[in-house]
């Protein structure tokens, strides 16, 4: 039977990993690979990458960093998220390292090329990067550059309902790095039925990720700062949410093994 | 191989997504990696890896582009070791209707067509190995990543590993010196890198092969 996730996510800004809150305060933590290296050795699931100067700074996306991380040698699978412009920067981040790639921007200001990227890399690679809140009863997407959030337009949700992409990585962006939780209206509500949902944005604790996981369309669950605070932090989750359908807990062997 | 001479393998680099995952995955198991596209290189490795990520259609277009799809059939067939990972696995099948029908390497019988009881197949599931299969048998019920939405269909005499979603799909398929790998061994941790030593040794070793196995050329002339 497939397992649900665990996804460590690392943000990184002005190439440095940092702890965020609400995507509006940000604290350096150090090199994103060394972070990310820890993930690996911990057992994570997946580990997200999201850089998320790289839009707004019209950088395209990092290859830089995802090679440097490819040469870590990682056996954890990478999912890179930020800047990507166009097909050919996408298939360049998977050639530079990134087994699957997230879009935001691109989704929201050209849906066709967003789905034109499963051509030459298989919806299976594509995730929607979706920062969603609900404000006033009502569900929007949130477009980082203007701070402005809108509902999710006819023309994505044409694209998502075709499988062009293959999950929706549902950001609450309101409570990330936050102790409040994740609100689960925005799994509950999300308006594409039957496509499955990587929960991220507030989840720091067991009971918290025991919520979206039990949910039927979550997939996996993201945490990001919460993972960094202590050795060994994939697997102490992984213990406490134990009778889920996730992957055991791993351990790296040891070097002398 | 303790005791023996250290492996080399050739790794196919035809543009097709991530192979830098891979060479860390065989030398991080002590091997030599060769990462090219030439021929001579190639074909002096103890075994070939082809890795693959991304549509059909596209990788089978970069191995013509660079002119390898005849060279793989060929040192398949005489004999070479053969690892297909992941969509490297798919093109060893006839064909596959993925985006549109297209012709594969056609090194193992069968087609490569879409999941049946879900548009993908992403994430951490267990295989079930079949008939005593030596090289993966060790790797019985261990959790794997896959990232696929298209699966290999090989007749039973072929299939070698099953994962399930409700009902069992092929994951794993081998012919004599070819094997394939529907998930990535080289991101499954421990596990995969385990399950990665064990076939390439195998089919490096003599004692791997299992009775009556040969190499393909043979195969088919004896059929």
């Amino acid at each position: 039977m497939i397992k649900k996730r665990l996804v460590g996510v690392v943000t990184v800004k002005d190439g440095w990993a940092v702890q965020s809150m609400g995507y509006q305060r940000h604290l350096p933590m150090g090199k994103p690979e060394v972070v990310i290296e820890n993930l690996d050795r911990w057992g994570a699931d997946e580990i997200l990458v999201q850089c998320i100067d790289r839009t707004r700074q019209d950088l395209g996306p990092d290859l830089k960093l995802l090679e440097r991380i490819s040469r870590k040698g990682l056996s954890t699978p990478l999912i890179y998220v930020g800047g990507i412009r166009s097909v050919a920067e996408g298939v360049a981040a998977v050639q530079a390292g990134a087994e699957r790639i997230g879009v935001d921007t691109l989704l929201r200001d050209h849906p066709r090329t967003a789905a034109a990227l499963a051509e030459p890399l298989g919806a299976q690679a594509l995730i929607a990067v979706l920062p969603l809140a609900i404000t006033e009863g009502t569900l929007g997407w949130l477009d980082h550059r203007n701070g402005q959030s809108t509902p999710i337009g006819a023309e994505v949700a044409a694209v998502l309902k075709a499988g062009a992409l293959s999950e929706a990585l549902v950001v609450d962006w309101r409570h990330e790095g936050k102790l409040e939780g994740f609100d689960t209206r925005l799994l509950d509500r999300f308006p594409i039925a039957g496509m499955p949902l990587i929960a991220f944005g507030g989840l720091c604790d067991a009971d918290q990720l025991r919520a979206v996981l039990e949910r039927p369309n979550v997939v996996a669950a993201g945490v990001g700062n919460f993972l960094s605070y202590r050795e060994h932090a994939v697997q102490h989750f992984k213990q406490q949410l134990l009778g889920l359908p996730l992957r055991p807990a791993t351990y790296a062997a040891p070097s002398w093994a | 191989m303790s005791g023996g001479k250290r492996i080399t393998a050739g790794l196919v680099d035809y543009g097709a997504g991530n192979i830098a995952s891979v060479a860390r995955a065989l030398t991080g198991l002590g091997y030599r990696c060769r990462i090219s596209r030439d021929m001579e290189t190639l074909g002096a490795a103890d075994v070939m890896v082809l890795p693959g990520v991304g549509a059909f259609p596209a990788a089978m277009e970069a191995l013509h582009k660079h002119r390898l799809v005849d060279f793989i059939q060929n040192q398949a067939r005489r004999g070479q070791p053969l690892v297909g990972i992941c969509l490297g696995m798919q093109l060893l099948a006839e064909t596959s209707s993925e985006h549109r029908l297209t012709a594969g390497l056609g090194l193992i019988p069968g087609a490569v067509v879409p999941l049946r009881e879900a548009k993908w197949h992403i994430g951490w599931n267990s295989i079930e190995v079949l008939g005593n299969e030596p090289l993966l048998k060790p790797s019985d019920a261990k959790s794997l990543y896959f990232n696929h939405s298209y699966v290999f269909e090989a007749p039973a005499e072929y299939r070698v590993g099953v994962s399930r979603l409700d009902t069992p799909f092929t994951v794993a398929v081998r012919r004599g010196n070819i094997v394939g790998l529907q998930f990535h061994p080289e991101k499954s941790q421990l596990a995969g890198r385990e399950l990665l030593k064990n076939v390439i040794e195998g089919l490096v070793s003599p004692y791997g092969r299992r009775k009556g196995d040969m190499p393909l050329a043979k195969a088919a002339f004896a059929a």
